[in-house]
């Protein structure tokens, strides 16, 4: 089953609902890449509340889709993940450059928002 | 009749202590304890019925010619109480019975005297009473027949040692269920991770954090922030005595890993003595906020969350 992917204004919201194998990721990758193309996203916001593990191939997975998109132009926000996940995360020496990571959902869309905020305000 | 009904329901002390029939077998094995010396100590079953009374007279006019254990006795009706209970306990040991309610029993009058706080160095000097004076009446009785005396004392004395090693398990595993009462005690206290503001946390660690505590305080940690959504949280290291390279790897993975749930960690406290030692030890904290007070950290926190604090103008002045 793939992950849906909705978009919500400059938004694109992929929010996974199982766990997801290897080729899974890829696809997550590879569709979220076209569509933040297709609409002109400004950010891409996963939402990995659901996964109990994440494993270093997710982990690069992720960091390559904020790579990819940073490239189009738009930003990589994950956001959801469990305490456990964060700590096993860690102990595996997993990081996320350069992406943002956020609570859940709502904390995304409101760090985004003030995020563009200051763009409009110092562009002005 | 109600007695073995009574005492077949409870075995709770046996449960406790981890006691069935295999391991009584396993004990009375090791001891030596066999089928003769149940025959021998029945045998003389006739002679403690007929002396006990007075030995328990003797065995009490001795505990309460001493100051440590006259305090016990203080009140004559207890007084009486126990010498009953002593007088069915003394008769027992020759009833050539030493089934499994039979330890029971002997692990109840253990956990009595442990509760009543009897020293041990008292309950094994009852039992060392308690052979002297058997003795000294099998010799007299079996006047012509040493050997006898001498066998069935022995008998006596195997069984004794199984009474010991059952009193001792009682006060040992007593003082075990305290000592793990407590260590939940503390578990529990170590780690409070408070809510200071809306979206703030706070989590003062006092005292030294060891492997165990610092897994515990990480998932704690970790499952407040989920929990109340905070933004920032403020962990406060003065009441740490040291940090070494170990609690300092700690404090990062911690750090990290609410980074990675979204959430930002200050680490306030550090002492002069601590920044000291982190520096000649070379300790690299990372991307670790760090400030000098908790004032500072939760004025940053506070900073952070998108509070203002302004100070109330009072209209006395």
């Amino acid at each position: 089953m793939g992950v849906p992917i909705l978009k919500q204004e400059d938004f694109l919201i992929a929010s996974i609902q199982d766990e997801l194998t290897d080729a899974e990721l890829l696809n997550l990758r590879d569709q979220l890449v076209a569509k933040c193309r297709q609409y002109r996203s400004r950010a891409v916001l996963i939402d990995v509340t659901v996964l109990e593990l994440m494993d270093s191939f997710a982990a690069r997975t992720l960091r390559a889709i904020a790579n990819m998109t940073r490239l189009l132009g738009a930003e990589t926000v994950v956001v959801g993940i469990q305490p456990e996940v964060a700590m096993s995360m860690v102990q595996l020496g997993l990081r996320l450059d350069g992406i943002i990571v956020a609570m859940d959902l709502e904390d995304g869309l409101s760090i985004l928002r003030s995020r563009s905020g200051k763009k409009h305000a110092s562009s002005a | 009749m109600d007695a073995p009904a009574h005492r077949r329901k409870d075995r709770s002390l046996l449960a406790a202590l981890n006691i069935d029939d295999e391991e009584i077998g396993n004990r009375k094995r090791f001891l030596q304890f066999g089928d003769d010396d149940v025959a021998r100590l029945k045998s003389i079953g006739e002679l403690s019925e007929r002396y006990a009374d007075e030995v328990i007279e003797e065995f009490y006019r001795h505990l309460l010619s001493f100051e440590e254990t006259r305090v016990f006795f203080s009140d004559p009706e207890v007084l009486a109480r126990v010498k009953n209970a002593q007088k069915n306990y003394f008769v027992r040991l020759t009833e050539g019975n030493y089934d499994t309610d039979y330890i029971e029993n002997r692990l109840k009058v253990g956990s009595v005297h442990e509760r009543i706080s009897l020293p041990m160095k008292a309950y094994l000097g009852m039992y060392n009473f308690y052979l002297r004076t058997v003795f000294a009446r099998l010799s007299e009785t079996y006047r012509d027949e040493p050997e006898r005396a001498f066998s069935a004392f022995l008998s006596l004395m195997k069984l004794t040692f199984l009474d010991i090693g059952l009193a001792i398990d009682t006060y040992i595993e007593s003082r075990e269920r305290t000592i793990g009462r407590q260590q939940e005690a503390i578990k529990e206290l170590s780690t409070p991770v408070l809510p200071f503001r809306d979206g703030i946390l706070l989590l003062p660690v006092i005292g030294m954090i060891d492997s165990f505590r610092a897994a515990q305080l990480t998932e704690q940690l970790l499952h407040s922030i989920r929990d109340t959504r905070s933004k920032v949280v403020v962990v406060d290291i003065t009441g740490v005595p040291y940090v070494d390279s170990r609690v300092a790897s700690h404090l990062v993975q911690t750090v990290e890993a609410a980074r990675l749930m979204g959430s930002r960690v200050i680490v306030s406290g550090v002492s002069p003595d601590i920044a000291l030692t982190m520096v000649t030890l070379g300790i690299d904290l990372g991307r670790i906020e760090t400030v000098g007070d908790m004032q500072s950290g939760l004025e940053l926190a506070e900073r952070l969350a998108g509070y203002k604090m302004v100070r109330v103008e009072t209209e006395a002045r």
